[in-house]
């Protein structure tokens, strides 16, 4: 009986270990893809490594434009099974409105929709505890987002990213493969609660290069203020400011007006004018600046000297059947380097003539003119200049003068830097460093001699000397200053006439014999008299020109003093207009202008006065000085007895007050 | 050994009260090997004691040896499984710790990256000229001196009236 029993129970084991076996290799061997791909499915969780695109710095290493990561919750309405219990989840997790969540999830569910963000931005802690829940109809998008930190600084240069983070415009769109970062990818194999167990990593993320742009964060707010209020202020409606260093090509400041702001996506509202960059996309006629190019080729390949008189014809010139005029009043015969001073368009024009048609074209592309500067910005323009066979016989005399010639702010500041560094043409740089490596340096090329270069340096200071159409605006407290002004009507097409709207522009560099920067100032659009370069353009390149020597700590090469008074004279030394044709059908303005110039008036030394210190201890005496920012220099002890400046004078720039203390 | 009777002996003394084991004494007679009676129940139990302290356990080597090899093999068997198993497990913690560690270094990482995005906004020149502003500050001149004021405290040192 019992061994029956056994012999059963044997049996019934035998087929039931028979049952487990037959399961067994039915799971393991018959359905082993389906049920390992399952497991995998549920286990294993592949997840993007994220590659942030490159951060952009100024070349003091503050950020101008980076990326940060940004975690987005997403559900597929028409996949959701219970959208009350939906927004429970989301409500209690991301701390939203539950009523409002689930109005939302309802109407993108009855809209047929099969995508839907629930938050973009959720916190970290936040995308993990939905992670952890582990539902197949919750999509977490690991994704970053561009920031400019400093809203509209620099954004011509900076440019934009579209909704992928690719570049749009500016450097991230030229510099986009650099600045692009790859993604990574590893497989997590998770737990049932969907923590990790183990990864490994099957691509390894490759970070987009930080790049160190040559800007300086301060120059370039400073040149974007100043530009923004002259331009405000003189009812230009563009403008440009480049700082450069001329000897190695470096942008310290590259502004442009009006501005935009590259954290906002464009929309119809935006003025389109807004998004260009005038500095390097927009070229202009530069009119008298122009002249500085003439001058050199003149100096290079005639007998002519900064000494030679030039016969200015008394005003006017007449050409080939076009009458020339100067912008007011007229010279007689003057130096060469008094032609650059006073701007005389008569004595550029002849000067020009003297230099000749080949020569002449020559000398414009040797200053870079008429071929793209190749800084890494998109659609830069080259400007225009005819090739010489498509010259007319007033091709010369107009752009000796800077007309029928067209050029960007950023070839004037190429040019400008030939005179400043001793005749080498310098590519501008916008790049310092890619990845943290230093990018080289592309060899100058030289465009004038540096005998040329130099003369060029002293016959432009006369510019910011008494007499000068940049003086007294372009002036610097404590540095020598070279430049020119240039006020170039601007042709209007429709109406086939010069108006009365001007390209005001001036250049210049400093110190005079070691130039540190070159800045180069284009207000487009001004008005009136107020409008020409050395009265709308000069006091940017003052402004901006004072900060950036301040902020590179250049040394000063020039006693500080106060500039003399402005003497009362001929308001047409100041005006440097070119000057639109008489005998052509079109009008010229200058003989309608009825406007009256501005006479400058003599102003009196400028400086606070010296208060009465006698009687006072040294105590007060420091307090008072300190309070009115005037420096001291107390001597001995007691009570203030002596004193130099006496009081009630005026205390000039520069100058202290030296206090005797005695008991 | 907790046999029956002794059970019921001890639960008879513990248990029943002294009345009632003195009126079934009194109906049963005397008898010291007899148990307490099952409660409505006419089944006596009696108490047999035997004396097996004569017993010896007689010797028996190979049973004693497939006894310690029995314990050995079980040793062996509770080592390898240890040393296979407690790995595994180790690696598996550890993988845990791991992963949130490389996790918590993610987030450190995207919380840096926020920060110094808002840093860069606090340091933005626009943002700090207008705190300038607000506090009457100016950008000090080329060369400037400027003359600390002794009533003052430390932090006006850097402030340019």
């Amino acid at each position: 009986m019992l061994e029956r029993r056994l012999k059963w129970l044997a049996g019934l084991i035998l087929i039931w270990g028979g049952v487990i076996l037959c399961k067994l290799v039915s799971l393991q061997v018959v359905h082993h893809r389906q049920y390992a791909g399952l497991a995998r499915a549920r286990q294993e969780q592949v997840v993007k490594i994220l590659a942030p695109r490159g951060t952009i710095l100024d070349r003091t290493g503050a950020p101008l434009a980076m990326s940060v990561p940004t975690q987005s919750i997403l559900v597929n309405p028409q996949k959701v099974p219970d959208l009350g219990v939906a927004a429970d989840i989301f409500s209690m997790v991301l701390r939203m409105d539950r009523a409002d969540l689930y109005a939302r999830l309802e109407a993108a569910r009855q809209d047929g929709r099969g995508y839907f963000v629930v938050k973009k931005k959720a916190a970290w802690e936040e995308a993990q505890r939905l992670r952890g829940m582990d539902f197949d109809w919750i999509q977490i998008d690991s994704g970053s987002e561009r920031h400019y930190p400093n809203g509209p600084l620099a954004a011509h240069i900076l440019g934009g990213v579209d909704f992928a983070e690719k570049g749009n415009s500016g450097i991230e769109k030229v510099l986009q493969a650099e600045l692009e970062g790859a993604a990574g990818e590893e497989r997590v194999l998770t737990d049932v609660k969907g923590r990790g167990i183990d990864a490994l990593v099957e691509s390894e993320p490759k970070p987009g290069a930080a790049l160190t742009l040559t800007i300086d964060e301060r120059l370039q707010f400073v040149a974007e203020r100043e530009l923004a209020a002259a331009a405000e202020a003189k009812g230009a409606h563009c403008g440009s400011v480049v700082v450069m260093n001329p000897r190695n090509g470096e942008i310290l400041a590259l502004a442009s007006y009006p501005s935009y702001d590259p954290n906002r996506p464009p929309d119809g509202t935006d003025n389109p004018e807004a998004r260009l960059n005038h500095a390097s996309s927009v070229p202009f006629e530069p009119g008298s600046v122009f002249k500085v190019v003439t001058l050199a080729a003149a100096l290079e390949t005639t007998q002519l000297r900064p000494e030679s008189m030039i016969d200015c014809g008394r005003g006017s010139i007449t050409l080939f059947g076009r009458t020339i005029h100067e912008a007011h009043g007229g010279y007689g015969v003057m130096s060469m380097a008094d032609v650059l001073k006073h701007s005389s368009n008569v004595g550029a024009i002849r000067i020009g003539m003297t230099v000749g048609e080949a020569h002449m074209h020559e000398y414009v592309r040797r200053f870079g003119f008429g071929e793209r500067t190749g800084v890494p910005l998109p659609a830069e323009s080259r400007g225009r200049l005819r090739s010489l066979e498509r010259w007319s016989k007033l091709s010369l005399p107009s752009i000796s003068i800077g007309q029928e010639v067209s050029v960007t702010a950023l070839q004037l500041a190429q040019a400008a830097s030939i005179v400043a560094n001793g005749g080498l043409l310098v590519r501008p740089r916008l790049v310092l460093k890619k990845g943290g490596q230093a990018l080289p340096v592309p060899a100058p090329v030289r465009a004038i001699k540096p005998e040329t270069a130099m003369t060029m340096r002293q016959m432009m200071e006369g510019v910011v000397l008494p007499g000068g159409t940049g003086y007294p605006e372009a002036r610097l407290e404590g540095y020598s200053v070279a430049g020119k002004t240039g006020s170039a009507q601007i042709y209007d097409v429709a109406a086939k006439r010069y108006t009365h709207n001007y390209n005001g522009t001036f250049i210049g560099f400093a110190p005079l014999n070691n130039p540190s920067i070159v800045v180069v100032v284009t207000l487009n659009g001004t008005h009136g008299n107020l409008g020409f370069g050395g009265r709308a353009a000069a006091p940017v390149f003052h402004a901006v020109a004072t900060e950036a020597l301040r902020v590179l700590d250049v040394p000063k090469d020039l006693p500080e003093a106060p500039p003399p008074p402005v003497v009362a004279g001929n308001a047409a030394d100041k005006d440097d207009l070119a000057i639109a044709d008489l005998g052509s059908r079109e009008p010229n303005i200058l003989e309608e202008s009825d406007e009256e110039t501005p006479v400058a008036k003599a102003t009196a030394p400028a400086g606070p006065r010296v208060p009465d210190f006698k009687g006072k201890t040294m105590r007060a005496v420091l307090a008072e000085a300190a309070e009115k920012g005037l420096p001291v220099i107390p001597d001995g002890s007691g009570v203030a007895r002596l004193q130099r400046p006496p009081a009630g004078s005026v205390l000039r720039q520069g100058e202290r007050i030296r206090v005797r203390f005695s008991r | 050994m907790a046999t029956m009777p002794a059970f019921l002996g001890k639960t008879a003394t513990a248990g029943a009260s002294a009345s009632s084991a003195a009126s079934s004494a009194a109906r049963l007679g005397k008898n010291s090997d007899r148990l307490r009676a099952l409660p409505l129940d006419d089944v006596l139990f009696f108490s047999k004691k035997i004396d097996n302290s004569r017993l010896v356990r007689a010797a028996d080597p190979r049973g004693r040896g497939a006894c310690w090899s029995a314990v050995g093999a079980a040793s062996v068997l509770l080592v390898l499984l240890t040393g296979t198993l407690v790995p595994t497990l180790a690696g598996r913690l550890e993988g845990y710790k791991l992963e949130a560690l490389k996790g918590e270094e993610r987030r450190l990482l995207d919380e840096r990256r926020t920060l110094e995005l808002q840093e860069a906004e606090l340091l933005s020149p626009d943002r700090l000229q207008q705190v300038a502003e607000k506090q009457n500050l100016v950008a000090p001149q080329a060369g400037q001196v400027v003359h600390l004021d002794g009533n003052k405290p430390d932090s006006a040192f850097a402030l340019v009236k």
